[in-house]
Order: structure tokens, then sequence, then C-alpha cells
């Protein structure tokens, strides 16, 4: 379950080598149709500023760095060009960043996901950064005629070292650009760093403050028409007849086509209706008169799901990893623990609705919306309408947040399909109520836990065992899960007898990647057993996990950190509790404190204290508001709402039954960016998945409840 | 269909629109400002949060007929420059993460300190408890509508 971090040489190399050509693509500027920052006219010809596919400099000196990562909140619209910039060595405040092209060979893969933005691109940005800036010293060089290493670059200029003479980079790039790119650049040592590591502010933000700031859904092209679509509500029914006389007749609305969208391998349809403007189509979905056939999936609930569960737990599991003899040590044991633990689906709600226009034509297709995945956009189009790559048009905007769901190709699907049907650009916008009812979901689990504490007090055995539905294998009749279902159980603590293992089941409800994915179920479970192990050990939380942890430098430097931040080895203050939990999400390591109150007789959560250490920080104001982020999706899972499911429904509709955290629920947070050289770790998800374990064993500390199963309902305390 | 002028922002605009079309669909479709967001469609998110003649709303329940002789703001008449006192703080305190609430955030903010120029705690959470944020910016928020209670 671990990645190696090194970025493949060959893939820098090939990216370097594409320099010189720049292909015929266009793009959405992030900043609205009248682009504030700039605009590089790449279809009719930019290419003598193209020093490399990240990077233009035009001959009066100004500098444009490209930016291949779609911005869905987490920041690297700043922190990738923050890395170029630091090798490349210009003033971050005069150069401009518009977003890049979709295009794989020029950039890799460009999907956004499972916080790895900054991860896998931090050397291959100093690489590009690096490799422009040796060529145009080499460039000076030449024009100096002397040796290159008689030079060096400030500022967006080379220095003759002898001479102190100066050219700019502007005067530099039509000789550079015909410079081989070097395969070796020097990167800087971090004690060089101007710009690595600084809380600069995000350049997207201003535009965020006053309507400037474009989202897929702000975007019209000409001719578009708006598309609602009415789906089974059980997510799987059959279409069986439907009447659109009263739809029809709606003053806007113009057709009522049949569409479907395919989520892991299985065809959901729905009933478009097709207006010029979006509230006509939503007055005449509202028209509609649809008879499904929902089959038996009408007497699936939540109550059978977790009944399935609890059966499926006795069933034969698949270990994924294991280590000395749980059984019969745990069996010898004087002190044995169990317990099971259980989390809801959850659905992403980003704020921004889902949505997606596509204009397909005979020979080409045009995508414009927000997505996490554009790459994923243009595959599918091409190869779903038999048109080349090169002929597919991927418009990426900013997104209104996304937590994976907008990872999926599922909403461009039903609008290329209705473009196709009509002949005309279609916008399919969501509902909230589309949203929450027709997934995908994060997948909902049982975690039954057993665990083995000795004679002399130490944790000997332990057993976790996850049940649940698997991303990777939600349909055909494969039984055998993957080991991501066992994501974010802790293999670091030193207990010598160790199994985990899962049990896979299959529904018709779909699952998807939410943020952090399985680490945000099994956390809960993991973090929350090892608390009740503690207690069972007689040892106090944060030391029995040090004690577990002894050779591992990062976990012991963030439990050390948020013990002395949050004052755990003082007394309690009156009616006040806390918990610990920790996790390794996505390369980063965090540790967490929750802190509970009894407040007139009702608990509250008053302050969360997080420590990360996700190696070299490129912008810890970035980290730390990722990390707040985290702890605020992580206490509405935790306990403000999950979906529940009822006649094979999904119960909640929108944010009057799915609650989200609200401001004055918010509690006091206080995030501590570890200081470090190492490489840089994923930073948008290790925030979440302790939020809930830290907040229900600091309930437990005060309370002596122990909470097992989420969301839990705080005024039921 | 009848016709509506809508002062936005002090400019009127002429629509041609349903009697019963929520503002905030003839705000983005028809008058053609994108900055009022659409989020929920039941007036639990407030990103579709405008000022009618100064007192924030949201747009998404509202019908057009509500909005005659009234006058609308939208986040895009908060400022000529992004200089206003609540934006300015929003960039001071690094408020958005996506910013697709931060329109109704704003709005929310911006008809707060007018009522009451140094807010508390308690004021805050009022005034902005209509208003969610999924990427979780709230305490980002407080401490920027305390820094633009300075800034005023």
């Amino acid at each position: 379950m671990k990645f190696s971090s090194a970025i493949p040489r060959r893939k820098f190399l090939k990216i370097a080598a594409m320099s010189g050509t720049c292909l015929a693509l266009g793009y959405v500027s992030v900043f609205g149709e009248e682009p504030k920052i700039v605009n590089l006219d790449l279809e009719n010809g930019n290419a003598e500023s193209e020093l490399n596919p990240f990077i233009y400099i035009d001959t009066d000196g100004k500098i444009t760095l490209l930016n291949h990562r779609p911005e869905m909140g987490q920041g690297t619209f700043e922190a990738i060009p923050m890395i170029i910039a630091e090798e490349l060595d210009v003033d971050i405040a005069n150069i401009n960043i518009m977003p890049s092209p979709a295009d794989r060979g020029k950039y890799g893969d460009q999907m956004v996901v499972g916080s790895q933005s900054i991860r896998r691109n931090y050397e291959l940005m100093r690489r590009v950064g690096a490799s422009a800036k040796e060529m145009l010293i080499i460039a000076a060089a030449g024009k100096w005629n002397i040796a290159a290493e008689k030079c060096y670059a400030e500022n967006a200029m080379v220095i003759n070292r002898s001479t102190g003479a100066k050219l700019s980079y502007g005067d530099l790039v039509a000789d550079a650009r015909k410079l081989k790119a070097p395969d070796n650049p020097t990167l800087k040592q971090a004690k060089d760093f101007k710009i690595i590591g600084k809380s600069l502010p995000r350049r997207d933000i201003p535009a965020k403050l006053n309507g400037d700031a474009q989202f897929g859904i702000d975007i019209e092209v000409p001719g578009m028409l708006y598309a609602s679509i009415e789906r089974s509500p059980v997510l799987l029914g059959k279409l069986i007849s439907f009447d659109d006389t009263k739809a029809k007749a709606v003053t806007g609305v113009k057709y009522v086509l049949k569409t479907q969208r395919e989520v892991f391998g299985q065809v959901r349809v729905g009933l478009a209706v097709i207006a010029d403007n979006y509230w006509a189509a939503l007055q005449g979905r509202k028209m509609l008169e649809v008879k499904w056939d929902n089959g038996d999936l009408e007497t699936w609930t939540t109550q059978k799901i977790k009944d399935d569960y609890i059966d499926a737990s006795r069933k034969p599991a698949e270990v994924f990893e294991q280590k000395g003899d749980f059984d019969k040590t745990f069996n010898d044991a004087p002190v044995k623990i169990e317990a099971s633990y259980e989390t809801p689906y959850q659905t992403h709600a980003p704020m921004e609705p889902m949505n997606a226009i596509v204009s397909v034509k005979k020979d080409t297709c045009e995508f414009w919306g927000s997505t996490q995945n554009p790459n994923g956009m243009k595959d599918f189009l091409s190869k779903k309408y038999k048109v080349p790559q090169d002929s597919v048009k991927i418009n990426y905007t900013l997104m209104g947040g996304a937590f994976g769901r907008r990872s999926l190709t599922d909403v461009v699907e039903e609008a290329a399909d209705l473009s196709k049907q009509t002949g005309t650009p279609v916008k399919v916008i969501w509902t909230r109520e589309d949203d929450l009812t027709q997934g995908p979901f994060r997948a909902c689990s049982l975690n039954v836990c057993r665990g083995a504490i000795n004679k002399d007090g130490n944790l000997v055995s332990l057993e976790h065992k996850v049940i649940c539905q698997d991303i990777r294998n939600q349909s055909g009749n494969n039984s055998k899960p993957t080991d991501g279902i066992a994501g974010g159980i802790n293999t670091e603590y030193a207990i010598p007898n160790l199994r985990i293992n899962g049990v896979l089941r299959k529904f018709y409800i779909p699952v998807s990647y939410w943020r952090s994915v399985y680490h945000s179920t099994n956390c809960f479970a993991h973090e929350s057993f090892i608390d009740e192990l503690a207690y069972a050990a007689k040892k106090d939380p944060i030391d029995f996990r040090l004690s577990l942890l002894k050779n591992h430098k990062r976990y012991t430097g963030v439990l050390q950190k948020v013990a002395e931040k949050s004052n755990w080895y003082s007394p309690r203050e009156t009616d006040t509790g806390k918990g610990v939990a920790i996790v390794e999400r996505s390369g980063a390591f965090v540790a967490m404190v929750a802190e509970v109150k009894r407040l007139q007789g009702k608990i509250v959560p008053t302050k969360i204290i997080a420590a990360i250490d996700c190696g070299t920080p490129v912008n810890p104001d970035i980290i730390r508001a990722q990390t707040e982020g985290c702890i605020v999706m992580g206490l509405t899972s935790t306990y403000k709402s999950g979906l529940t499911i009822d006649k094979g429904k999904v119960v909640e509709q929108n944010f009057n039954t799915y609650k989200m955290l609200r401001i004055e629920e918010s509690p006091a947070i206080e995030v501590h960016v570890i200081e470090s050289s190492e490489q840089p770790e994923g930073a948008g998800e290790p925030g979440l998945p302790t939020v809930a374990p830290a907040l229900t064993n600091a309930i437990f500390e005060l309370t002596k409840k122990r909470i097992r199963a989420l969301p839990f309902k705080l005024e039921e305390l | 269909m009848p016709e509506y002028t809508l002062n936005v922002n002090n400019k009127n605009y002429k629509v041609d629109v349903d009697q019963q079309m929520p503002l905030l669909w003839v705000i983005r479709d028809f008058v053609g400002l994108k900055g009022t967001k659409f989020g929920c469609g039941i007036s639990q998110c407030g990103a579709c949060t405008i000022h009618l003649d100064g007192t924030p709303v949201r747009a998404c329940r509202l019908p057009v007929t509500a909005a005659a002789g009234k006058k609308i703001t939208t986040i895009e008449g908060i400022s000529e420059n992004i200089d206003h006192a609540v934006q300015k703080a929003w960039i001071e305190m690094q408020v958005p993460q996506c910013g697709y609430c931060q329109s109704g955030q704003i709005m929310s903010a911006v008809a707060l300190l007018k009522n009451k120029p140094k807010p508390t705690d308690a004021d805050i959470d009022a005034a902005m408890r209509g208003n969610l944020c999924r990427c979780g910016t709230y305490q980002r928020i407080r401490s920027a509508i305390h820094r633009a209670a300075e800034l005023i």
C-alpha cells in the first residue's frame, strides 16, 4: 500500500523533450471570459515564448507558468507554480499563472485525487524550473562567449559573475529555446529556498471574492440548452414508461429524452427534460409522470445492510496482512477485547452541484466544466464518440469543491449523450437532491476488531476485519476484495501478532472515492480500538501509542507535538475530556487531540489540535487550511450526518436533512505543521480520518461512554 | 411572459421570465451575473445570498416578483476593485478554498457589519449560520469578520 516517491526520470525527459512544439489546444481561463491574468494564445501560436510546456517567457520578459493541476480548493494553483518559480529563480509575485491544457502527453496524468499533486510533482516541477534556468544561463554564456559556470541566475536575470553584466530572461528566451533541455539540471539546496516553505497568499483568492471566478456551472456556450434529469429513486430501477405531455407544455421545454450514465460498471438510466433555461427544465421535470420497475430493490434498508454485514463478518475473510500467530496468542492471552464499529454511507456534497457541458459533433467533442480528471474526460469522449484525442477539447474550470466526486465521468456521459441526441451543446446541472440521493457514495462499513493484552500489560495480538463494498470491485462475480478496503489501518504499531482482513459485499448502491477514502472509516475503528486497548492495559492513550511506535520518528514527532500543544499531561479542567488519534495518509503523518467539555449538561467539542508532518511544507498556510477543512468535514461525518437507506432509497434529500457543520458549531482549530526537509507528501486528506476517533476517544474520557457507530448524536450523550 | 425591470447593482435590466422564477436563476441566466451561486435550492446553504434593499436574502426561493421596485445587490456590486473591508480581510486571512460559497459568505458578512460594526462571536454565529462551507473555512471567516470590523 505504499508508493515509491521517486519521479521516473524517463517521464521528466519526455516532458522536457516535448518543448518546442506547441499543440493547438484551448482553455477556459479560470478568471472568466475576460482573463484578468493573461491570455496566452496557444491556438494561434505563442510558441516563440515557450521554453518548455510549463514555462512561457516572452521577449519583453513576461513570464507565464502553466499549471497542470486542476484547482478544487486544495491550493495547487499557487503551490505548483511556487515550486517551478523557486528553481527558475523568478519572483513569483511577477509571474502569471494559467491552467495548462488537458494533455497527458505533455503534462502527465492530471487527475487530482489522493492528495498527490505536490508529492508526485515536487521533483518534476523543480526539474522543469531548473532545466529552463540552465538553458537561459547557457544562452547568456553564449552571448557573452564565456563558460556557463561564470554565470548565475537571480530574479529573472542571468548575471555575469566577472563583470556583473545582466541579461533578462526575456532577452535570452529566443536563444534558450533552441537548446536541448539538460537531462540532469542542478537543483537548489533547501537552505537556498526563497519561495518553497513560505505561506504566500493564494492568487486564486481575489477572483473568488467578487464573482469573477468561473466554475463549471457558470459557463455558457452559444446555443446551449439546459437539462435536468429524473432518475430512478432506487438507483438501479428500470424505466417502464413515462408521460411527458405536461412537461412539454412548460414554456421553454424543448425535449424529453432518455439518457444514462455508467457508474463502476452499472448503467443507470434517467429521463432528461431539456429546455432553453434551467428553471424551465426543473419545472418540466416536476411535471413528468414516470413509472419505474424497482424490482426488489425497495426491500433494502440501512438495517438490512447492517444485518448482511454482521452475517458476512462470520464468513471467511481475505487476509491482507499478517504476522505472528493471531489466533493462538489471542486465545492464550489473559485479557481479550472485542469491539465492532460502524460507519454510514457518506455524500461528497461539494457546494457546486455536479454539472457538465458537452458538445458532440460529427468529428469533434468539447467539454466545459469542473473536473478532477481532465484526461479521463478526454479519454471517455474520444472512445465513446470515436473521435481522435486531438479533436476532443477539454475546458476545465475551477471546481466548487470535489472531494473525489468530480473524478468520475458519469455526468459528462449524460451531457454528451444529450448533446448527441439534440445536436446542440447541453449543460446538465444536478440538483442538490440528485447529488445526495444518486451517489456514488463513500462506502459504509462494519469493522470487527479483536485484541489481547498479555500478563505484563502489553498488546500482543490484534485483528482488524473490514466488511464493506469495494470501490474497485463493484460488479461481476469476483468475490475477492482488494487491499484498498484496508486503507488507514495502522501497520506501524509494534504488535507481534497482527491480522488485517476483509470481506467484500456487493450491492446496487454505488460507492466511490471520498476525501481520504477507506482511511475515513477504518481509522475510526482502528484508533478507537487502540484507545480501548490502552484503557484495558491501564495506560495513558498517548503513552500507549508512543510505546508501540518507538522506532517511528514521524509518528512520535506528531504525537509529542499534540501532547505538548494540548497540555495533554496536565490535569484536566472540570468537565473536560481529551482524546487522541493518529493516521498516515498519502505519506503524511497526523496526530490529533480533540477536547470536549460538558457545558450546561451538553457535550460540546471545543477544540481540535492537529500536528501534520507532510515532509517539506511547500506552503504551510495552505497545509493548515487543508487540515482545518478536513476537520470540519470530519466533524460533519462524525456527529452531524450520514446517509440512511429506506425502501431502497437514500432518505436524506437536501441540507435540511443532511446537516453539515455550521459556523457556530465549528470548534477552535489549531494546526501545527512540522518543519521538515523530507520529500513533500499529500496534505489534502490526512487531517480527516483522525477526527472521529479523536473526538469519540475524548467523549469516552469524559463520560466513559464508548461510541462505536457513526454518526452519533451529540444531544443524545 | 411578463417583463420585469430589475435594479441590480444600480443598473436596470429588463427580463422576460416566468413570474415564479426565483431571483437566483433570473440573476444568473437572464441578467448574466454568475457570482450568485446555486447550492441547494431550498434556502439551506446561503450560496445564493444577495441583498434586497440592503437586507440579505436567499435568492433561490424568492420569486422575481418579490424584487420589483427594490434594489438588488449581488457580489459583483460590493466594490469596484475588491477593496471592500470584508474583501480585504478575506484576502488577509486567506479565507477561500474552493471559493464557491464565498459570494454568499461575503454578502452575509457585509450585511452583518453594516448593522453591527463591531460584532461579537455570537453576532457572527447568528448572521453567518445560514451559510454552509463544505471546505470548512469557518474559523477563518470568523477571524476575517473581526478583522474587517477593524478595517472599516
